[in-house]
């Protein structure tokens, strides 16, 4: 239950829910309380409905071939769209099927987020930032004439960051090994993914930006000239090594 | 499943904090109000929203005299690695001056300052974004176990 006071006009509200494995931190003007229900309601369906790591979510029926695509929920269909979309982008570095099995989440909570940010600004409130677990998708200002500033974390050492963007409608997305160890897998060879200790893409959206930055961490090395001709969004990473690169167009995002 | 909501005002004065608790927030145990589930040095909209978690330190001071006196506020307690835990910010007007991690005992009745090798890390970062000014931190999905010692999870109880 959350419970909300009433409040003067620019004050502002932030939201924490634990949901998807992990955690939602919501940052919208306080008279945007009315909309939160809403957006907390889709975070939990999609986490019921998408989960690979339960048995019953439709992803894992779907996976099993026990449900077909024509009857699970038309969101499904729309999340294999854009998966397959990142995929050929990707030269197939991005995978709907990254440990043997069906498995969407490497876009699935970038999407989710992005969505939630959308039902933010069909209500009316378009200066709101959503964070899911560390991805980011940003709206208007925080605060008259100011722009949203998103900090990086270090991946030698996440409690520091490695950079600031900023900006006024931008997703953030980062991928890597520092908190969850070597869980991401380049496809073509079978074996978890080496190179880079993280990479962020920075973008207009959080669905292509986290699905861009799972597929670059798959790539290593590659990522760095892939990601130079991404259209729209921009990346930064660090090397297992300790070197970090930025495209070269990142530095029209820092703060 | 926890929620804490946090509500900061555009201004100094008008800097509220409210935080709010799921029923099945620890109680609060039998020590002092920084032991407790959350508490904040003054008493605001939290205090009426809701009864029994929200605990109030100090009587309702003035905008004016709240906005220059340091006040403390206790995060909830979270499961990590390193047992239960709990984030305790000192802020002056809006800037958090210091970052105390408190760790509960197995029976909940005292609360400690402990000094592992994440905490002095996590007070610097903390620190640090206070004076970077920023709004949100991106980094490799951390689990709900790991927000705790996250640097969004400071921003998120005291905003830049």
């Amino acid at each position: 239950m959350t419970q909300l006071a009433s409040a003067p006009p620019r004050q502002r509200l932030r939201h924490v829910e634990h949901v998807m494995g992990t955690v939602v931190s919501v940052d919208i003007p306080a008279a945007a309380a009315r909309a939160l229900p809403g957006v907390l309601s889709w975070l939990h369906w999609v986490d019921a409905t998408f989960s690979p790591y339960r048995d019953d979510s439709e992803v894992s029926r779907f996976g099993r071939g026990e449900l077909p695509l024509a009857q699970c929920a038309p969101e499904l269909a729309e999340v294999l769209g854009e998966c397959a979309v990142i995929r050929d982008q990707s030269h197939g570095y991005f995978t709907t099927t990254p440990g043997g099995r069906f498995d969407p989440s490497g876009l699935v909570k970038g999407w989710a987020i992005e969505r939630a940010a959308r039902m933010l600004s069909a209500a009316g409130f378009a200066d709101h930032c959503v964070n899911g677990g560390g991805d980011i998708q940003c709206s208007g200002e925080p605060e008259a004439g100011r722009p949203w500033r998103v900090g990086i974390t270090d991946p030698r050492c996440p409690g520091e960051l490695a950079a600031v963007v900023s900006g006024r409608d931008f997703a953030v997305a980062t991928s890597g090994t520092a908190e969850r160890g070597a869980h991401i897998f380049n496809p073509h060879t079978g074996r978890a993914a080496t190179g880079l200790a993280g990479v962020t893409v920075v973008g207009p959206r959080l669905t292509a930006a986290d699905a861009y930055a799972t597929a670059a961490m798959a790539m290593g090395d590659a990522a760095r000239e892939w990601a130079e001709h991404l259209d729209g969004y921009e990346a930064f990473a660090t090397t297992t090594d300790g070197d970090t690169w930025q495209t070269s167009r990142f530095r029209a995002r820092l703060a | 499943m926890r929620s804490v909501v946090l509500a900061l005002g555009g201004t100094i004065a008008g800097l509220t904090l409210l935080l709010s608790f799921k029923s099945h927030a620890a109680a609060p145990p039998g020590g002092g109000a920084d032991a407790a589930g959350m508490s904040a040095s003054r008493a605001t909209p939290a205090s009426r929203s809701s009864p029994g978690r929200a605990r109030s330190s100090a009587p309702a001071a003035p905008a004016a005299r709240a906005s220059a006196a340091p006040r403390t506020v206790t995060g909830s307690v979270d499961a990590t690695t390193y047992g239960p835990m709990q984030i305790q910010l000192t802020l002056a007007g809006q800037k958090i001056t210091k970052v105390t991690v408190l760790q509960r005992t197995d029976s909940g009745a005292e609360s400690d300052q402990i000094d592992s090798f994440a905490i002095p890390r996590l007070i610097s970062e903390t620190l640090a974004a206070q004076n970077g000014g920023i709004d949100a931190v991106s980094g490799a999905t951390y689990t709900s176990a790991g927000y705790i010692t996250s640097l969004q999870s400071a921003l998120d109880q005291a905003r830049a």
